[in-house]
């Protein structure tokens, strides 16, 4: 009963009340931060280093953490309302929670959002508080090898991601892995498909095609469809309340999805985005309905909140028993802490314990007041459908440019912006789904790297990949994830 | 509206300079700045630039070493790149900082700036990290011949570090090697995407070692740890945690690396300008704050001035040019 009297301990820092409002004060702006389309955690975190130079570290750890995590829940509000992922995080959300906003759900798919989402920070947080020291040998054992199985598991999703035309998906999917390929290569410093221009040297930033490929091509799509404002229930935000048989349903992908979603964030340099994704498309191939998946399934809206905010958490793990950032948000925060005066790393639980557990504390704390503060907050939010087409069109437009234009302070982003969303439109029109494309761009950079990374330790032997038994079962579970619906298929055949 | 505002400068100027008088001697020649100065971090938040610009403009506010604001401003792009294209339009600007570190000789090295550190004003050095050469603690090598003795046997040994081949670190260790005996091109470096990756995988077995920043490596060294360090770049042993660290001197390798960082700023700034940032800076390094702030994030001052500093980067970038024809990576 170790963990509980750390726990108690923990609880009696977060108790203080200088502490209840600063987790506070944290969560609520990490949901304003997290439902603004592009503003991310990072830069709002680069900014509060400053503030929290001065207090006591367990303080500052508990504002900021708030910020992080509050920001991952408070993103899927943009994502199911305008198609705009708040956070890189949330983009899988829009697969179904925008379509539901259309069908007059809006109100439906934030509750679910909220719900999952708290349940995932929860489940996740108790996790982190048991199995944490233990957790950091899972986190080092994946090495390049490792690294690539994982890539390639999780780009089999694209079959599901895929829903009319595999042939099309896969297209979607190889563009999505050219754009990650744009910049200079980590690997040589060669520079690929710049085309000579310095924007392009550090890539093309995921949120820039993520927003323009979903929001705006979706503004661009209703202009198209001349906009009279005829949009049928679109004004309607739709009940909150969830009946006894959706609970049910979504009970289980939000179960494993924060597990799943834990074990991802684990892993340094995974994290919330590839989190979502890995739950989305387990779901949608486990349930029995997984063709209505992005139509506006509810299960399609649980399991990517409850991953990613599962994952937000599980990225303390390496964070805090490492010293190691698993992703640019916590990296900041890991720089915050030394600036603070303390280094995380394997020692911190002995030297730092307030920090350790009183930051575990506060996120109980946390989430409470997320779901506390979300749930009221839901209806007006919702309002915002409510606004005439042209003003509503207009507003996602500002937000997708303010949110890039934010990101990098770079015209040239806007241009690419703009030039994503006439790509999406183009998709829509013929029927590419965008969603291989997204998942491709997310995995093909780690996937590469990955692959180069761990050829260059064999020296060139490709066995390497199969003599490691994670890295061996990784790819074996990707196999059968491919073939099995092709049995299945075969077996159901005879029948119709 | 500005010989106004002017004028009002002068109002509150003239009281405060009969004040500071007695400190130093005020003449009509000195130059000070007449609006907030632009202080460019040529990077995301978090990194090492963003970390020196924050903290410089911290200090210098609180301990209020200048009536001027500094102001932090994020231009990321390019591994710096873009900032340096900027900056190099705004010829002659006073108020106009970057920081800057090996990158701005080793980028355009490799051919991916147009601008290097010859065509901004050198202002200042400021302060230093070593490099640090990492195993896992349970690695059968004690000292860095045991690792090189290794290398010689089996090149395919795979030294990790945190930077794209061509950069710090690998240029770190490659002439590290040389200075051993051996070929700069032998090591079998494997980039990752930050000290911190390189780290964990040499706690995962996946590289035999690591080449990484003195400062970054501290918290993953003492007791309980699962590294353990075989030697530093430095001259002379560092304090603190990694006194322990021997230096690769002592270990027979007639061997040094600094990763120094430091401020530059706009091309031709006038004299005046550089003088007063160049005071104002060593001023800051002798404040309270300033030191309370450098130890916690493991940084080693170093100060050279505006000249000193301009011979350093043209030494080091001497440097730097004959290591990467070594190995094959220059591309100017």
């Amino acid at each position: 009963m170790d963990a509980l009297n750390n726990l108690m301990y923990g609880f009696g820092i977060a108790l203080e009340p200088i502490n209840i409002a600063y987790v506070f004060a944290g969560v609520f702006a990490g949901t304003i931060i997290g439902m603004l389309p592009g503003l991310g955690p990072i830069s709002a975190l680069a900014l509060m280093i400053p503030i929290t130079f001065a207090m006591e570290p367990s303080s500052g750890l508990i504002l900021m953490a708030g910020v992080y995590y509050g920001a991952i829940f408070g993103g899927s509000t943009s994502s199911i309302l305008l198609n705009a992922p708040g956070v890189a995080g949330t983009v899988a959300t829009s697969f179904d929670g925008y379509p539901m906003a259309k069908q007059g759900l809006a109100g439906k798919a934030l509750a679910i959002a909220a719900y999952a989402s708290f349940i995932g920070g929860t489940v996740s947080i108790i996790f982190l508080m048991l199995v944490a020291p233990l957790l950091s040998k899972v986190a080092v054992s994946f090495g390049p090898a490792e690294y690539f199985a994982l890539m390639v598991l999780g780009l089999t999703a694209v079959v599901s991601l895929s829903d009319k035309s595999l042939v099309k998906g896969l297209i979607a999917a190889v563009i999505g892995i050219m754009i990650s390929i744009v910049g200079i290569d980590l690997q040589t410093g060669t520079e690929r498909f710049t085309l000579g221009s310095m924007h392009l040297l550090d890539g093309i930033d995921f949120l820039v095609v993520a927003l323009g490929i979903f929001a705006l091509a979706e503004v661009f799509y209703m202009l198209l469809r001349g906009g009279g404002g005829k949009e049928p229930k679109r004004n309607v935000i739709g009940s909150l309340k969830l009946s006894g048989s959706e609970v049910k349903q979504i009970a289980g992908p939000i179960s494993r999805s924060s597990i799943l979603g834990f074990f991802t964030g684990v892993l340094p340099g995974a994290g919330a985005t590839i989190g979502s994704f890995l739950g989305y498309s387990m779901e949608k191939r486990l349930a029995k309905d997984g063709d209505t998946f992005g139509k506006g399934n509810i299960k399609g809206v649980a399991a990517p909140e409850a991953a990613n905010n599962a994952a937000c958490t599980g990225s303390f793990v390496p964070l805090l028993t490492l010293g190691v950032p698993g992703s640019g948000t916590t990296a900041v925060l890991l720089g915050a802490l030394l600036v603070m005066g303390v280094t995380p790393g394997p020692m911190m639980l002995e030297q730092r314990p307030d920090v350790f557990w009183g930051v575990i504390a506060s996120m109980y704390i946390g989430n409470i007041f997320l779901l506390v503060l979300n749930l009221p907050l839901i209806p007006l939010i919702a309002k915002i459908l409510d606004l005439p087409r042209p003003l509503l069109l207009s507003l996602i437009l500002i937000f997708c440019m303010i949110g890039v234009y934010g990101m990098s302070f770079s015209v040239f982003d806007l241009m690419l912006l703009l030039g994503f969303g006439l790509m999406g439109l183009g998709m829509r029109l013929f029927g590419f789904p965008a969603a291989p494309l997204i998942l491709a761009l997310i995995l093909g950079n780690i996937m590469e790297e990955s692959m180069r990374r761990a050829l260059q330790i064999s020296g060139g032997d490709w066995m390497i990949f199969v003599e490691k038994p994670i890295s061996l079962s990784l790819l074996l579970i990707a196999l059968l994830s491919l073939t099995l619906p092709l049995l299945k298929k075969r077996r159901k055949r005879p029948v119709t | 509206m500005t010989s106004l505002s002017l004028k009002r400068l002068a109002v509150i100027a003239l009281p405060m300079a009969a004040l500071s008088g007695m400190a130093t001697a005020v003449n009509a020649q000195e130059w000070t700045p007449s609006r907030s100065i632009e202080f460019v971090a040529p990077a995301n938040p978090g990194g090492g630039w963003d970390t020196l610009v924050r903290t410089v403009s911290r200090v210098i506010q609180e301990e209020q070493l200048s009536d001027r604001n500094f102001a932090a401003i994020n231009v990321p792009g390019g591994g710096g790149a873009v900032a340096w294209a900027q900056i190099a339009r705004d010829s002659g600007n006073p108020h106009k900082l970057f920081a800057t570190s090996p990158p701005v000789i080793l980028v355009p090295l490799a051919g991916a700036s147009r601008y290097d550190h010859s065509d901004f004003t050198p202002v200042a050095r400021l302060i230093t990290d070593y490099s640090i050469l990492l195993v896992a603690a349970d690695s059968e090598y004690e000292t860095i011949n045991d690792l090189f003795d290794a290398l010689r046997e089996n090149p395919n040994l795979s030294i990790g570090g945190g930077s794209a081949p061509g950069s710090m670190d690998h240029i770190s260790v490659a002439g590290l090697a040389s200075a051993a005996g051996l070929e700069a091109s032998s090591v079998n470096y494997i980039p990752f995407s930050g000290g911190g990756d390189a780290m964990t995988n040499l706690m995962g077995g996946h590289v035999e070692a690591v080449i990484t920043g003195a400062g970054e490596s501290v918290g993953q060294l003492g007791e309980g740890s699962q590294l353990r360090a075989l030697g530093v770049s430095a001259p002379e042993r560092l304090s603190g945690s990694l006194a322990d660290v021997p230096t690769y001197q002592e270990q027979g390798v007639d061997y040094t690396f600094d990763i120094w960082r430091g401020v530059m700023g706009a091309p031709d700034m006038p004299e005046e300008a550089v003088a007063y940032y160049e005071d104002l800076f060593a001023e800051m390094l002798e404040t309270d704050g300033w030191q309370r702030a450098r130890d916690q994030l493991g940084w080693i001052d170093a100060y050279q001035d505006s000249e000193e500093f301009g011979v350093f980067l043209d030494e080091q970038q001497e440097l730097f040019s004959s290591v990467l024809s070594d190995l094959g990576l220059l591309r100017q």
